[in-house]
């Protein structure tokens, strides 16, 4: 197997993985993230996806019964990831998956937010967006009860017009990090009076401007090379395998 | 230092022995990685009934802050006895005295030998190499 390279002090840059999965299903989705978060020989990954069909996904702690939007989202999920419920739909979600030993993860959780979520801010500049770390006062999108991820800010959460903009949250397990993203395009019933790019990417082809800024500053702000991939086959079976759980109703009604 | 009267998981998790029991915790690296200061910022914690069956290295609970969700693993075999239950409600108690009021199951070990742990000075190297 060829390994990556790591990025040394003469700046040779680490290449990392892209895999991009167009419409998968959400077992697809959070299947493959957990596939890579569980093998400690999975290349660094970045995943680019969206879901097919809609679906709104619970924090790993969240009751069922304080997320209002279950009886009304469709397909629903939990995620292994904590915080609030997103509803997957009209965004990008992206996802990180590497050693908690390396320079991204490395240290107290929220640095890594810090890390994250200032290459985010930097990359929204390119669409005209003044994005910011939300600070300690609060937000205009804070509601109570909703259950909904962009409806509760923390300090760290990435803002714009008072609004919150980027879902995140993560998992730590076996040495390694899962970091999971979302962008929103646009706005859904659930996730009312939010920050999104709506008014800022073309109306034709959003995704096809948002993710080429993503991957150009994620590049440049992690310093790493970003090459397209797909998942192994046995990361796919495994995928596969660990999926089946995300959308069954043990798993979904555990809390 | 860290305490030398008990053992230590590289993944942060500390045993002590108690009598014919032992008990479990994570350690103030741990506490400080997810919560960086802020003792409000753990926000749950997901540990076993009394009576499962633990072996050693497995993940026994979870704990979540409030920007991630970390696995609690057993350091050593055996059989959950107790739980405080305290911390379950008052995480604050785990994130501002993890030695002691933030002790997590009591246990009573199918074996009472630790050498597959580390001893405090060992735990202190590996915590060293993280922070480099």
């Amino acid at each position: 197997m060829t390994r990556p390279s790591v990025r040394s002090e003469s700046g040779t840059f680490e290449t990392w993985r892209l895999i991009e999965s167009w419409n998968a299903t959400p077992e697809f989705n959070m299947g493959l993230d957990e596939a890579l978060l569980d093998d400690p020989e999975a290349p660094p990954t970045l995943r680019l996806y969206t879901w097919s069909p809609d679906t709104l996904s619970l924090g790993y702690f969240q009751k069922w019964a304080d997320v209002p939007g279950t009886e009304s989202a469709g397909a629903v999920v939990r995620r292994i990831t904590g915080g609030g419920a997103i509803h997957h739909t009209q965004e990008l979600t992206f996802s990180i998956v590497l050693p908690q030993s390396h320079a991204l993860f490395r240290g107290p959780v929220p640095l890594s937010y810090g890390r994250i979520h200032g290459a985010l801010i930097v990359a929204l500049t390119e669409f005209g967006v003044e994005g910011s770390l939300a600070g300690s006062g609060g937000l205009r999108s804070d509601r109570e009860k909703s259950g909904m991820c962009f409806h509760e800010s923390t300090p760290l959460d990435v803002a714009w017009g008072e609004r919150k903009g980027v879902g995140s949250a993560q998992r730590r397990r076996g040495g390694r990090v899962l970091h999971h993203g979302s962008i929103k395009l646009g706005s859904t019933p659930l996730e009312g009076d939010i920050a999104t790019l709506e008014e800022c990417l073309p109306a034709g082809d959003p995704m096809g401007a948002l993710v080429p800024v993503l991957m150009r500053t994620f590049e440049t702000s992690f310093k790493v090379r970003l090459e397209r991939g797909e998942a192994t086959t046995s990361e796919r079976s495994a995928a596969q395998r660990l999926g089946e759980r995300y959308a069954s109703q043990a798993f979904l009604q555990r809390r | 230092m860290r305490p030398d009267d008990r053992h230590y998981l590289p993944s942060h998790e500390w045993v002590k022995t108690d009598g014919d029991t032992v008990i479990f915790g994570i350690t103030d690296f741990a506490v400080e990685e997810l919560s960086h200061g802020n003792v409000d910022d753990l926000v749950y914690c997901d540990l076993p009934e009394p009576g499962r069956k633990l072996t050693q290295g497995e993940t026994f609970g979870e704990i979540e802050s409030v920007k991630a969700v970390a696995d609690l693993n057993s350091p050593v075999a055996g059989e959950v006895v107790e739980v405080n239950k305290t911390i379950e409600d008052h995480l604050q108690v785990l994130a501002k005295d993890p030695w002691d009021k933030g002790w997590l199951i009591r246990v009573k070990p199918d074996d009472t030998s630790m050498s597959h742990l580390l001893d405090a000075e060992g735990y202190e190297a590996s915590v060293g190499e993280a922070d480099e």
